[in-house]
């Protein structure tokens, strides 16, 4: 099946235009597509080491509509598997994590070692096989491609894809300021939290990189920060918003703004200042030290990452880690977790916490009214009157290529840059999702 | 003065739903202590609730009523998409036990099931699980002191609100 891309994004830089249709969110021809191209066709994101810590470690996910399980071998080297038994194709580990040095399977006891080999084929020798069947491999199917960069594993149900280290490019420095938060890395705080909305699984990732939204979807949220700013006491949740105006429409000059890479990974940033509403305050001595000043004052802007396709971690509230699962064209499953840096101070933990409650969960007071504005996208996109989308051309002059000198503190290269005031909320960015999405369609790796 | 009785538990239980179901939010707050912890954990795995919030996510941890307040000024600020316009919704409550009483002090567990119709997604869910309850007897009455909801279906469809747990 091949998919009309011109159909879809209406790409023409030199005429200053870049529109995507509504459909793109919508055709069920669209979504099995980008199941197979993107999701099941190249570099996802799979977890974290940090949550397979021990020998025999597992835990599972889902590369498109591929049930994946990640598990650590005896020896600690870390694998991922289909998670089906080549038998009859149950899935074979039926938690989300877990540790076993054996994985037997429920449907028929077929059972595997924790490094995905075949420890036994029940009643082998009595199952009168044929000598083709005695001389097949029945251990699990291990994804084509594997790699762990920094932590943060990845898994491609393609071989033919580049190494990790290029797809990821000059935005895995994006990844280091996650990373190096901690000289033992980061980890996920127990307890998760999966929510689902109906609506298409790229409005996640255009809102992560929104800054045009924050004002108008969020005032009930800032009526809060204002009633708390006003009102300070100790037993109202703290948040690093009210600590920042650089999101505000009256702030001047350059707040902050966006890059975009190669492969569809953004950043929109902005900065917040090293500021104890941060829960990474206490550490602020010692990471400029340890890493120089740039890249510790990187650590405290604001900052939503998305790794193209599934991964988001997003810095400013608290800090949450998001995996992308889309569903059907109009249903996406988010799994989410708060990412910490390993060794924190409780209070600081415990800060993290609360702020990520209080702004991220489906529980609290600012995910809602994004995901009820998706589902509003959702229902409207069946409006094709006119078809072509206007949100896509905010930032167009100020779009600029390669980097600037924020960038340059931290000696990152992006492929294109924006500085920006607390008005502008570039749109460009997205150009780098559309522009990896038609290079996918067309059949890149 | 007397240990709370189950009767006297369910009147409280049920009144508090009657205040959520019909949205008389300053009589529902009226029943928190200023010192209420009102906590709703995530789950740690599939058979597991976080237990320690300091350390753990929580679906919803506040201590304090302020920050129910706050909850509330959001749900009513007509500035909230997502809570606006409210969902229909009604709680029925049951299997309520008083497993501790002693004088001015009480807990209480009981069962629940929250219908939510959204109605702008014409769309109905239900939301169900347990409420562990620490009732104090301050100001002439009974009130919550700690409020805790095990969600037991906690895959969210979207939002989860105050009102619909």
């Amino acid at each position: 099946m091949t998919i009309d891309v011109t159909a879809y994004v209406d790409d023409r830089p030199e005429e200053g235009i870049f529109r995507v249709n509504r459909a793109i969110f919508t055709d069920e021809q669209v979504f099995e597509a980008e199941m197979a191209r993107i999701f099941e066709g190249g570099w996802v994101f799979l977890g974290l080491a940090a949550q397979v810590p021990a020998p025999h470690d597992f835990f599972t996910t889902f590369a498109g509509r591929v049930p994946i399980m990640v598990q650590r071998d005896g020896a600690g080297a870390l694998r991922a598997f289909v998670n089906s038994c080549p038998h009859k194709g149950a899935r074979l580990a039926q938690t989300q994590s877990g540790n076993a040095r054996l994985h037997v399977c429920p449907y028929h006891s077929w059972s595997f070692d924790s490094a995905g080999r075949s420890k036994a084929v029940k009643w082998q020798k009595a199952g009168c096989y044929s000598a083709a069947f005695d001389q097949q491999d029945h251990g699990l199917a291990a994804m084509p491609r594997f790699e762990n960069y920094r932590g943060f594993l990845f898994g491609s149900l393609s071989a033919n894809v580049p190494p990790l280290a290029d797809y990821l490019g000059e935005a895995a420095k994006l990844l280091d300021l996650v990373a190096d938060q901690s000289e033992d890395g980061v980890e996920l705080v127990p307890g998760q939290v999966t929510f689902t909305y109906q609506a298409n699984w790229k409005l996640q990732l255009e809102n992560c990189s929104d800054a045009y939204h924050f004002t108008s979807a969020h005032p009930s949220y800032i009526r809060v920060l204002e009633r708390r700013q006003q009102e300070a006491s100790g037993e109202v949740v703290a948040s690093v918003w009210e600590n920042s105006d650089y999101w505000k429409e009256e702030t001047k000059g350059v707040g902050g703004g966006s890059y975009s890479f190669p492969n569809g990974h953004v950043l929109n940033w902005g900065v917040f200042g090293i500021t104890p509403a941060i829960p990474l305050y206490e550490s602020a001595a010692v990471l400029a030290e340890r890493h120089g000043e740039g890249k510790r004052d990187w650590m405290f802007n604001m900052r939503n990452l998305t790794i193209f396709p599934n991964l988001q971690v997003a810095e400013n509230a608290s800090s949450q880690l998001r995996v992308i699962r889309p569903l059907g064209p109009g249903l996406t499953e988010m799994r989410t977790w708060c990412i910490a840096p390993v060794g924190e101070s409780a209070a600081a933990r415990r800060q993290r916490i609360r702020q990520y409650e209080d702004f991220f969960n489906p529980t609290g007071m600012a995910t809602p009214d994004d995901t009820v504005s998706y589902e509003n996208c959702q229902i409207g996109y069946a409006g094709t009157v006119d078809p072509w989308l206007q949100g896509y051309a905010r930032g167009m002059t100020a779009s600029v290529a390669g980097g600037n000198r924020f960038s340059d503190r931290i000696g990152m290269n992006p492929a294109r840059s924006v500085l920006a005031d607390s008005q502008l909320c570039d749109e460009t960015l997205y150009h780098a999702y559309y522009r990896a999405w038609v290079a996918r369609m067309e059949g890149a790796a | 003065m007397a240990t709370l009785t189950r009767a006297e538990a369910e009147e409280l239980l049920f009144r508090e739903a009657l205040l959520i179901d019909t949205q008389r939010y300053a009589e529902w707050l009226a029943m928190f202590t200023p010192d209420i912890e009102f906590w709703m954990p995530a789950w740690r795995n599939e058979t597991e609730t976080t237990a320690d919030p300091d350390r753990e996510l929580s679906l919803i941890y506040y201590k304090g009523r302020r920050n129910l307040e706050d909850r509330v000024m959001r749900l009513t600020s007509g500035l909230s998409t997502a809570s606006t316009p409210p969902p229909r919704v009604v709680h029925a409550i049951s299997n309520v036990l008083v497993t501790a009483a002693q004088g001015e002090t009480a807990d209480i567990s009981a069962v629940f099931t929250c219908h939510r119709f959204d109605v702008r997604m014409n769309r109905a869910e239900c939301f169900f699980g347990r409420y562990e309850y620490h009732l104090r007897h301050e100001d002439g009455d009974w009130r919550i002191a700690a409020k805790k909801i095990i969600l037991l279906n906690d895959v969210i469809p979207t939002v989860v609100d105050v009102t619909s747990i």
